[in-house]
């Protein structure tokens, strides 16, 4: 019971450490930003495969947008999102409308600070991004370290100029002769046991 | 006497009233000679008894319990939907309903030492395979065979239940199944350590979990090994060795499995047990992610802290299980059975409660909190439900362990597909709703009736030849069986059996007169 109470008196001590999002003055949400970005992103070929193949990723300034609506950006983040395709029955990439909460967008491909003119980037899809459907979303950042605009290579729906990944697999032949080995030894060394159990009981009979 | 002095005395528990006649075993025959023999022979093996067996329980959870916190890696890398993965979880508990049956068999047939070896070493090259899975339909067969492993369960509690008196075995059957359910906890903590030092290795993470694999493989083999050397099926030595030296009857399969059926509280046990050990099951397989993805809850955990929360859910197997098997132990000593029964009726359903308010958490602590009496309440009732279950029928105790066992792998996948696999209820509904399931089944613990001793309400028969325990395991034997004594294991287990009448028991030395004739006790 001591080791319980321990444990129960840590885990309360560690979660009110955790950061809580309900004390921030202000919440970011995604409804309030600004699209005030356009960003395009390019690729070869239709499905792309992680850690090979290639994105030319591009976004500046939408020309529609007032002269100084850029003062406010610091810096630009640039992240792979999910399709909707993608986030079907899985609860644990859903867009949720206040940023902080929202799992729509966990990789990050790119932070850089902003600077006034049309940028791009040839990105090599990282190597440990799973199987999905992707499109790439630009968020402004503000000195406060909020996003305060947006800009995405698809359209308000998600449903235009998507992009496939095919992830890893993980596997390699060095672990599945390894899988091989052991198993065989498993099955081997009861076959020993178990021949080695007959003889003795026979020669126990005997006596 | 000396080796059996020295397990009761190792485990801590009351030895009152234990007597030179007091028999631990259901089916050895032997005369008043052969206790020297035990003192020479037995000592070494029964004394490391013990660690083998519960070690061995913690190797099982392993392969299980690995995949829960890997999840989150592992649903990227194959490109798994919410209902692959409650498929999956669904399909993990199922093969063991059928393994944990013709484990029940193989016990009463072959010894617990060869079922344990074989299912170990057998599954184990399903556990290596995790490294081949590639989609949704392999990782769903994987963890099917893998389940399959949830066996040794029943051989391990059919093991301490030949092994250890009736006076202790709610304690014994507690710390030997509630350490190895303490695995399943072990190994949400250990993975994701095992995982990072992969990592850290240089391999990616989706190659990683693959080779983290490869260690709960590896102790499931090292077991297997361990039991074939340093195990031995009872007291006096092997079943093989027993049986043809005549010490040991063999049964037959057809008889042990009919007794077993035709028994009805081996329906309520396997009921009560799906609704304790089940949804433990349950639990085990979504609270990761609960507490992970709680983004609806309004709190949100890193990886490795949510990891650490489901752990310890699982460490509290260390004592919460032990400590209703040692309730019901005591329970029993003043009140019988059904003292046994109401404490299990009590600690069963204060889980379900519990489940119910973890449900219904808004903040972390509250949750943490309610997890962690939920988890004492469910694992004490899986303790106390094997407090009663060696009283039910020692000629069957291994397919009623098995039945029992498997109620527990039915109730978890029962559970897991009504409210977790589909988007139908959020988490936390389906907790709640789980925990008011699981209120209402506990009820039929006032099913369970013995004529000897009586039930929740009910006093034994006043019938003075049936209340004897006896009338009751002499029952199973057919007349001819009777003429070859063959019941003469169940004869000596009713005479051990009367402490189950609490206070009321004879003072132990003396007895009543028994149906057969037997040496008189001295």
């Amino acid at each position: 019971m001591a080791v319980q109470t321990f444990l129960f008196a840590s885990l309360i001590i560690f979660s009110s450490s955790i950061e809580s999002n309900h004390g921030a003055t202000e919440v970011s949400l995604f409804t309030n930003l600004e699209n005030s970005l356009e960003v395009t992103a390019t690729r070869v070929g239709v499905v792309l495969e992680a850690g090979k193949d290639m994105v030319r990723i591009t976004w500046m300034l939408k020309s529609s947008a007032k002269v100084d609506d850029d003062a406010a950006f610091k810096t630009v983040e640039v992240k792979l999102c999910y399709a909707p395709i993608s986030q079907v029955d899985r609860p644990w990439r859903k867009t949720h409308n206040e940023l902080s909460r929202d799992r729509s967008c966990p990789h990050k491909i790119v932070s850089k600070p902003y600077d006034n003119i049309p940028q791009s980037l040839n990105w090599t899809i990282d190597r440990e991004t799973p199987t999905g459907t992707y499109f790439v979303r630009v968020y402004g950042i503000g000195v406060n370290g909020q996003e305060v605009a947006y800009g995405q290579s698809s359209d308000a729906e998600k449903t235009t100029n998507l992009f496939s990944v095919e992830g890893i697999s993980g596997g390699h032949t060095s672990l599945d002769i390894a899988s091989i080995c052991f198993s065989v030894f498993s099955f081997g060394s009861l076959l020993v046991f178990l021949v080695k159990e007959k003889r003795k009981a026979k020669l126990q009979q005997r006596k | 006497m000396a080796h059996r002095n020295e397990e009761e005395g190792s485990i801590g528990t009351s030895m009152h009233g234990v007597t030179a006649k007091e028999h631990v075993f259901s089916f050895s025959d032997q005369g008043e000679d052969a206790w020297s023999s035990h003192s020479v022979q037995s000592d070494d093996p029964t004394a490391m008894f013990a660690f083998p067996v519960d070690s061995e329980h913690k190797a099982k959870m392993y392969p299980n319990i690995s995949l829960h916190h890997l999840v989150p890696i592992i649903r990227d890398n194959l490109d798994l939907t919410k209902t692959d993965i409650g498929n999956a979880g669904v399909a993990s508990v199922s093969g063991a309903i059928f393994s944990r049956l013709a484990m029940g068999a193989v016990c009463d047939l072959l010894g617990a030492r060869y079922g344990t070896a074989f299912l170990l070493m057998l599954s184990a090259p399903a556990v290596f395979s995790m490294s081949f899975v590639a989609d949704a339909g392999g990782y769903l067969s994987v963890r099917f065979m893998i389940g399959f492993c949830l066996a040794t369960f029943v051989s391990c509690s059919y093991w301490t239940s030949v092994m250890f008196t009736g006076k202790i075995i709610g304690l014994v059957n507690g710390c030997a199944g509630g350490w190895g359910d303490m695995g399943g906890g072990v190994t949400q903590l250990l993975m994701p350590m095992v995982f990072h030092i992969i990592k850290v290795a240089g391999a990616t993470p989706f190659t990683a979990w693959r080779i983290a694999f490869f260690i709960p493989g590896f102790l499931q083999v090292i077991m297997g090994i361990l039991v074939l050397t340093l195990g031995q099926d009872l007291p006096d030595g092997n079943l093989s060795t027993l049986q043809k030296k005549g010490d040991v009857s063999k049964d037959k399969l057809t008889k042990v499995f009919w007794y077993a059926l035709r028994n009805y509280r081996t329906y309520v046990l396997f009921i009560l047990y799906g609704f304790s050990m089940g949804i433990e099951m349950t639990i085990n397989n979504v609270i990761s992610e609960y507490f992970f993805d709680s983004f609806e809850q309004g709190f949100q955990l890193e990886l490795h802290t949510a990891g650490m929360i489901a752990a310890s859910f699982g460490m509290a197997n260390f004592f919460a299980r032990p400590i209703g098997g040692f309730a019901s132990d005591v329970s029993a000593r003043f009140f019988g059975m059904r003292g046994r029964l109401w404490t299990l009726w009590i600690l069963q359903t204060s889980g379900g409660l519990f489940c119910v308010w973890l449900g219904r958490a808004t903040s972390l602590p509250i949750a943490i909190l309610a997890m962690m009496l939920f988890s004492f309440g469910v694992q004490a009732a899986c303790g106390a439900i094997f407090g009663i279950v060696p009283f039910v029928s020692p000629r069957s105790l291994g397919i009623i362990s098995g039945l029992t066992g498997a109620g527990g792998n039915f109730g978890s996948g029962l559970t897991q597909l009504a409210f977790f696999s589909s988007s139908r209820f959020h988490t936390a509904d389906g907790l709640s709703l789980m925990g008011i399931t699981a209120m209402i089944f506990t009820l039929l613990v006032a099913f369970i009736h013995f004529p000897q001793w009586g039930s929740m309400f009910l006093g034994p028969t006043s019938d003075s030849r049936t209340s004897k325990e006896e009338h009751y395991y002499v029952a199973e034997w057919t007349e001819e069986e009777k003429l070859q004594g063959l019941h003469e294991g169940s004869l000596k287990f009713a005479e051990n059996s009367r402490s189950e009448r609490g206070k009321k028991a004879a003072p132990d030395g003396t007895s009543t007169p028994l149906e057969n004739e037997n040496p008189a006790n001295v």
